[in-house]
């Protein structure tokens, strides 16, 4: 079934992100246009794609239908046939409903947090560009497509990293984030190419990929499953390639809320959704994706625990939450990692923007003991982060729990006794480090009062909404144990995922083991950091808080190593060896011009000489012919 | 006995020393008189095939080639005067300006 | 008797042309070129050719030579005017090298012809009225064009060889 308004979900913030690019020439180029109207076009544009998402919504609810749309084909070549198509099944639905809603109300807080930035209106043409980037991903209904949508995130990410670009770390910091990105791009790539060629001559659309599934062979799907896992390592930060995370927070606080949180970072967990048909025929490697997501989960939770930047304790606890999210896929728990999906966008995209309001009210200072040192009473800030610091941690009846225990019974139903055992201590130490940054910003004591600061309507609105879904969201995916209805599973049905079909017992076990380890964690923070002197700031030393020195590892192993052959190939190869060869060719034919021109010595007789012996030549040749 | 060949063979004779003279010699009027001798070769030959052929259009050929060589005898020796006036030398290797390679 | 007087023209000949070529001094040159013009003027005589024996010793021998001569003496060339030749009889055997090739090719084709008698005439055929005849008759137009040659010929050599006062004495600067 198709309709006209699919297309728009994307061309809406497509087009804000147009007329916003030419409205800042205009502003910078002719004459100052006024904050106000940027921020009309940016905000407007996400809430039209929420509006039509929902009345889709509403429509499939009532009718069960799905909506395809197809625009024009892209390529047809021989084999190769691309339909620039998109589909609106619901999982796309169910994937845009809350990236459209915490876009937007992203774009509004952004509003409050860029005032009188010089690039506003930059900013939210950007921040358009990416909105339409992430629902060309979501939205479409081929892998090529997906990729222009992934690619697209990347490249908005990086612009957005490097907003503050007169500072050079930002931009490294972009470039990090883009080429590790770009590794993980070319496994994807590869991935689809396999698959086309396993599939041979199809157009390649997900229909019509899961229909011919069958007839590949188990090598090939192994293979392509594991490409396209590699470029979901690169975009969701799983380990190795999660490097780029930590260091792209140097950009504005609502991009690392709306990119590095509920959005961008998630790609992954959707593609392997996506891929569903195919993850489902291997579980090898299913199983090491689950362990990928394990151990990121780990690793991530053990830096945390040490670090002491606010947002670089997000970050990090984004990269276990996504490592939670890819237990739940690998394993084959599809709607599951998915719910966690949506829960965790709106817990932590509503801790970062706290975070950012308290960055800004004290203005852009990030570390949490001199955060502490300087309290602010921002009291609205303080009970939405408290809120979103119990979600994080799997506290009942907060959403965080729902989804994280599901994934937790998951592992445990499925056998992965070890995997369930790191993700359950994993869960103790995030309790841990998250009420440890809670603690010391907003408890410790600091010997002082702090002074009320105002924070705008536009941060503190979206903050409350968010609250709501953070503490309700959990109530769409009750399990059948606890009297709920799992609308959301149901509603990803077709994902043919498995299902938690635990007894009753058990999983009432499982619910107290999970929720005693977390207050473990709260109560281990709270007696070592609520009467922390702030005054005394930890440092970020030892094994720990140099981050394992993975970033120096992999500057020494991977950087330095290209830089020194980059550096050879310019310097020797290229100015020695082949620029020399062409010079040489050249040299060579300007010597051999220079030696025929002396013929031209404007030596008279010379000129007559040589005539004569041309003459003589032909009088020879006359001669041998005419055989006299 | 004369005949054809003999008359032919003073006639290339003429022409070739005077060809030799051309390309052998740097003193301009020697150059200048080489070409008048190699056109009197010529006038020879064709005096002798007017005999031959008892036909008198070579001979007013040769009556034309006369002339011109009378007028060109006129506008090179001013040359020649020329040339003389610029360089005050009768060489004909000095003149190398329009050379690609080294000029004078 | 006509055989013995065409051997001594033809020495005479190839003497003075091989004379011009050799000898260093211009003045030495012109007169082994009016000893050749000479002979070649008897040739012509011998070959029946009446009229061009008068215009070839009127002209060339008369004119062309002696004009030759009269801008030699004009110039006042002394010895160390001269060009310095050091490569003068290499280049002469070089350039015998190169016409051989023309001259047995040339000499070989026309002793293919068919031999005739060319001893002197009885008919007035080469005489001044039949060439006179068949100039005004057949060659008119050749004739005009001729006369139109020399006299841009004519206003030629007095155009260059007048003295520029502006050019010549911006060269000589």
């Amino acid at each position: 079934m198709s309709t006209s308004l699919l297309v728009w979900i994307i061309l809406a913030p497509l087009l804000g992100a147009l007329a916003n690019t030419f409205l800042y020439f205009y502003h910078i180029k002719k004459h100052k246009v006024s904050e106000i109207y940027f921020a009309l076009i940016g905000t407007i544009t996400p809430l039209i794609s929420f509006l039509i998402t929902l009345n889709l919504f509403l429509q499939m609810l009532e009718e069960k239908i799905i909506f395809k749309q197809h625009i024009f084909t892209w390529l047809s070549v021989d084999k190769l046939n691309i339909e620039m198509s998109f589909l609106g099944d619901n999982l796309s639905i169910f994937m845009s409903m809350f990236v459209t809603f915490v876009g937007w109300l992203i774009h509004i807080y952004a509003i409050g947090y860029m005032k009188n930035d010089d690039g506003f209106g930059k900013f939210f043409a950007y921040f358009n560009l990416f909105l339409a980037s992430m629902l060309i991903l979501v939205l479409a209904d081929n892998p090529i497509i997906l990729f222009i949508g992934w690619e697209g995130v990347g490249v908005c990410s990086y612009l957005l990293i490097k907003f503050y670009y007169g500072n050079k770390e930002n931009v490294l910091a972009a470039n990090k984030a883009f080429i590790v990105n770009r590794i993980g791009d070319f496994g994807f790539l590869l991935g689809v190419v396999t698959l086309f060629f396993a599939l041979g001559q199809i157009d390649l659309s997900f229909g019509t990929i899961e229909a011919n599934i069958e007839n590949v062979s188990k090598e090939l799907l192994i293979i392509s499953g594991f490409l396209l896992f590699v470029g979901a390592m690169g975009k969701s930060a799983q380990i190795p390639l999660y490097v780029w995370l930590p260091d792209a927070m140097a950009g504005p606080t609502p991009i690392s809320a709306l990119i590095h949180a509920a959005t961008m970072v998630t790609a992954g967990v959707y593609m392997v959704a996506r891929f569903h048909f195919l993850y489902s025929g291997i579980e090898e490697i299913g199983l090491f994706i689950a362990y990928i997501g394990a151990f990121s989960a780990l690793f991530a939770a053990i830096i945390a625990t040490k670090q002491t930047d606010i947002k670089k304790i997000l970050a990090y606890s984004t990269m276990s939450q996504l490592g939670y999210m890819f237990i739940a896929v690998g394993l084959g728990f599809y709607s599951t990692g998915l719910f966690h999906v949506f829960t965790h966008a709106f817990f932590k995209a509503m801790l970062f923007m706290g975070a950012g309001g308290i960055i800004i009210a004290l203005h852009h200072e990030q570390n949490i003991f001199k955060i502490a040192q300087h309290r602010a009473n921002l009291p609205i800030i303080g009970m939405t982060f408290l809120i979103g610091v119990i979600a994080i941690s799997g506290i009942p009846p907060f959403s965080g729990f729902f989804s994280k225990d599901a994934i937790l019974a998951a592992a445990f139903q499925e056998g992965q006794y070890l995997i369930w055992a790191i993700a359950l201590f994993t869960a103790f130490l995030t309790a841990f480090y998250m009420f440890r940054m809670y603690f010391i910003v907003f408890v410790a004591p600091n010997h002082h009062s702090s002074d009320y600061i105002y924070t705008s309507k536009t941060i503190t609105l979206p903050l409350f909404i968010l609250a709501i879904g953070a503490i309700g969201a959990g109530f769409l995916n009750l399990p059948s144990v606890l009297g709920g209805n799992h609308f959301i599973d149901t509603w990803l049905g077709n994902l043919n995922s498995k299902h938690i079909h635990l007894d009753h017992m058990t999983e009432y076990v499982l619910m107290a083991i999970s929720v005693i380890v977390a207050m473990t964690g709260i109560m281990l923070a709270y007696s070592k950091y609520s009467n922390f002197d702030v005054f005394k700031p930890e440092n970020e030393t030892g094994f720990i808080g140099n981050k394992f020195y993975i970033d120096e590892i992999y500057d020494s192993l991977f950087v330095q190593p290209t830089k020194a052959i980059s550096t050879f190939i310019d310097k020797i190869v290229d100015t020695k060896i082949i620029d020399a060869f062409i010079m040489y060719s050249s040299i060579t034919f300007i010597n051999i011009g220079k030696k025929v021109a002396m013929i031209q010595n404007a030596n008279v007789r010379f000129y007559a000489a040589f005539m004569l012996v041309g003459m003589t030549c032909i009088f020879v040749y006359l001669y041998i012919t005419l055989g006299l | 006995m004369i005949s054809l060949t003999s008359y032919a063979f003073v006639s290339m004779m003429l022409f070739s020393i005077g060809a030799i003279g051309v390309i052998s010699r740097k003193n301009i009027f020697v150059i200048y008189m080489s070409i008048e001798m190699m056109l009197n070769g010529i006038n020879l030959f064709l005096v002798t095939f007017a005999r031959y052929h008892f036909n008198l259009d070579p001979q007013i050929i040769t009556i034309m080639v006369i002339s011109i060589a009378a007028a060109e005898a006129a506008i090179f020796l001013s040359v020649i005067i020329l040339l003389y006036r610029s360089r005050k030398s009768l060489d004909t290797d000095i003149f190398t300006t329009l050379s690609q390679g080294e000029k004078s | 008797m006509a055989d013995l007087i065409f051997i001594a023209l033809a020495f005479f000949a190839i003497t003075g042309a091989i004379a011009m070529i050799v000898y260093k001094s211009p003045m030495y040159s012109a007169l082994g070129v009016l000893v050749t013009m000479l002979s070649v003027a008897g040739m012509f005589a011998l070959l029946n050719a009446t009229f061009l024996f008068l215009v070839q010793i009127i002209v060339y021998a008369g004119a062309i030579m002696t004009l030759i001569l009269f801008i030699l003496m004009f110039l006042n060339i002394k010895d160390e005017d001269l060009p310095n030749e050091p490569n003068k009889y290499k280049l002469i055997a070089l350039g015998t090298a190169i016409m051989i090739p023309l001259n047995i090719l040339v000499l070989k084709a026309i002793s293919n012809l068919p031999s005739k008698d060319l001893s002197i005439s009885d008919s007035d055929f080469g005489a001044i009225k039949p060439v006179g005849l068949e100039l005004y008759n057949n060659w008119i137009i050749s004739f005009e064009l001729i006369s139109i040659l020399l006299l841009i010929a004519l206003i030629g050599s007095v155009v260059l060889a007048k003295k520029r006062k502006s050019k010549l004495n911006s060269k000589e600067d």
